[in-house]
């Protein structure tokens, strides 16, 4: 029976992973539901708790925004009648809570709130808001109520990236650090003759399907070693830090993203929330 | 109360506190790992195959949320539970110091197992993850089940 015990939990480390992820939800929303329903109270508390005036400074900034573009959004709706075009898709992100779990192995993962009810997808870009919107992860996977994400500092993420003028083209990864919280992004096969300066805005480049175009990753911090005689890699600040995450935004897949970061963009560089360049776009 | 009356509530209740801190309130540092307590204590009473088997079932729970390697806990788990059955032959232990070696070791033993079935582009540093970590984590569970077993009746009694 030892021996039959210790060759099974062999098999389940070596299954393949679509059956591991299968076993992992099973027993997810069975044995573990009350710890993750008790999970989703407490984050409920928490939203509850936060600071009124930081929600009204939020509420005061989205009205800017929303008045900003009511102009436009006029214009445009007249411009798609006169050309007979559809309605755009009407919402195009999903408002989450993050969780995470604190067990052992769990890192660089999340449980968000929202699943195919809410019309989340499988490799939806997870977004955060705090001054300006940034990329923190991607959905993995998604039942009917929740669904797992896996942060930037994931061994398995990786992101092409361009800088905000669209002039230079890499490939974002995440490098560990000395000690779990130290993960840091690196901004990879960078030409040699093209230098970064410091602070410059690195975005999703859209290319590979994997990102929409225009999602902000980071800034470039330092360079950090030349690829032999031909690349170079530069280490980014981070604009979402996934410590800090609690509340989160899911980009359906839609073309009207790019508009859209675009727009929260603009209006962050305009508050100087960030103190950077404000990386809008045209 | 017998020894086994005692544990029969302690090692459930256990288990539940366990998931209750890491996953319902995410309290990840802080929060002992009261799974391999629990484990390490029912396993001093039952046969190697009931504890292989408990280990099993903990660590397959523990891997529920362990994306980066599901299957590791289960394994590390189910040898802890055995060898903690194993040590009630070879060891027969009832005081403190031998108790907290005990806690020590297996807890020790279960992280350092945990790191080497990882894989390695999930795992930190050994340095810092099994020496730094796992010691301190291992000290950590030590005391809390030297407190609990104080509080329910001493060694005689319980281990």
């Amino acid at each position: 029976m030892v021996v039959g015990l210790i060759l099974l939990s062999i098999v389940v480390l070596y299954l393949p992973a679509g059956t591991q992820a299968r076993l992992a939800e099973g027993l997810q929303s069975t044995v573990l539901r009350p710890f993750t329903l008790v999970q989703e109270a407490v984050a409920q508390a928490r939203l509850r708790a936060e600071s009124a005036l930081e929600l009204q400074a939020r509420l005061d900034s989205l009205g800017a925004v929303v008045a900003t573009q009511a102009t436009l959004a006029e214009e445009n709706r007249h411009l798609r009648e006169l050309l007979d075009l559809e309605d755009r898709i009407p919402e195009t992100f999903v408002h989450a809570n993050l969780f995470r779990p604190g067990t052992t192995g769990s890192e660089s993962m999340f449980l968000l709130d929202v699943g195919t009810d809410e019309g989340v997808q499988v490799g939806d870009p997870v977004l955060m808001r705090s001054g300006r919107v940034g990329l923190l992860g991607m959905i993995r996977e998604v039942s009917r109520e929740f669904s797992i994400g896996l942060d930037w500092s994931h061994p398995e993420f990786a992101a092409t990236a361009m800088t905000s003028d669209e002039s230079v083209f890499g490939l974002v990864e995440p490098r560990s650090g000395d000690f779990r919280g130290g993960d840091r992004l690196l901004l990879t096969a960078i030409p040699y003759f093209e230098r970064l300066q410091p602070g410059t805005l690195i975005v999703t480049s859209g290319l590979g399907g994997v990102f929409p175009r225009g999602i902000p990753i980071g800034e470039v911090m330092e360079l950090h070693q030349d690829e032999g005689q031909w690349q170079s890699e530069y280490w980014l600040t981070p604009v979402v830090l996934p410590g800090s995450v609690t509340h989160v935004l899911v980009a359906k897949s839609d073309s009207s993203l790019v508009r859209l970061f675009e727009m929260l963009e603009g209006e962050a560089a305009d508050s100087s929330v960030s103190g950077s360049e404000g990386g809008g776009g045209p | 109360m017998t020894r086994r009356t005692v544990l029969g509530f302690l090692v459930p209740a256990l288990v539940v506190l366990h998931f209750l801190f890491h996953v319902g309130f995410s309290i990840q540092g802080w929060a002992p790992d009261l799974l391999v307590l629990a484990l390490l204590l029912a396993a001093r009473e039952v046969g190697m195959g009931a504890g292989g088997a408990l280990g099993f079932t903990f660590g397959l729970l523990e891997d529920a949320f362990s994306w980066l390697a599901f299957g590791a806990s289960a394994l590390s788990m189910t040898l802890i539970g055995v060898l903690g059955s194993r040590t009630r032959e070879l060891f027969v232990g009832d005081s403190p110091l031998f108790f907290f070696a005990y806690l020590t070791l297996g807890k020790f033993l279960k992280d350092l197992i945990y790191w080497l079935v990882a894989a390695s582009s999930v795992k930190g540093p050994f340095l810092e993850t099994v020496v730094l970590h796992g010691g301190l984590g291992a000290l950590y569970v030590a005391l809390v089940g030297l407190g609990l077993v104080s509080l329910f009746g001493g060694f005689r009694s319980l281990s």
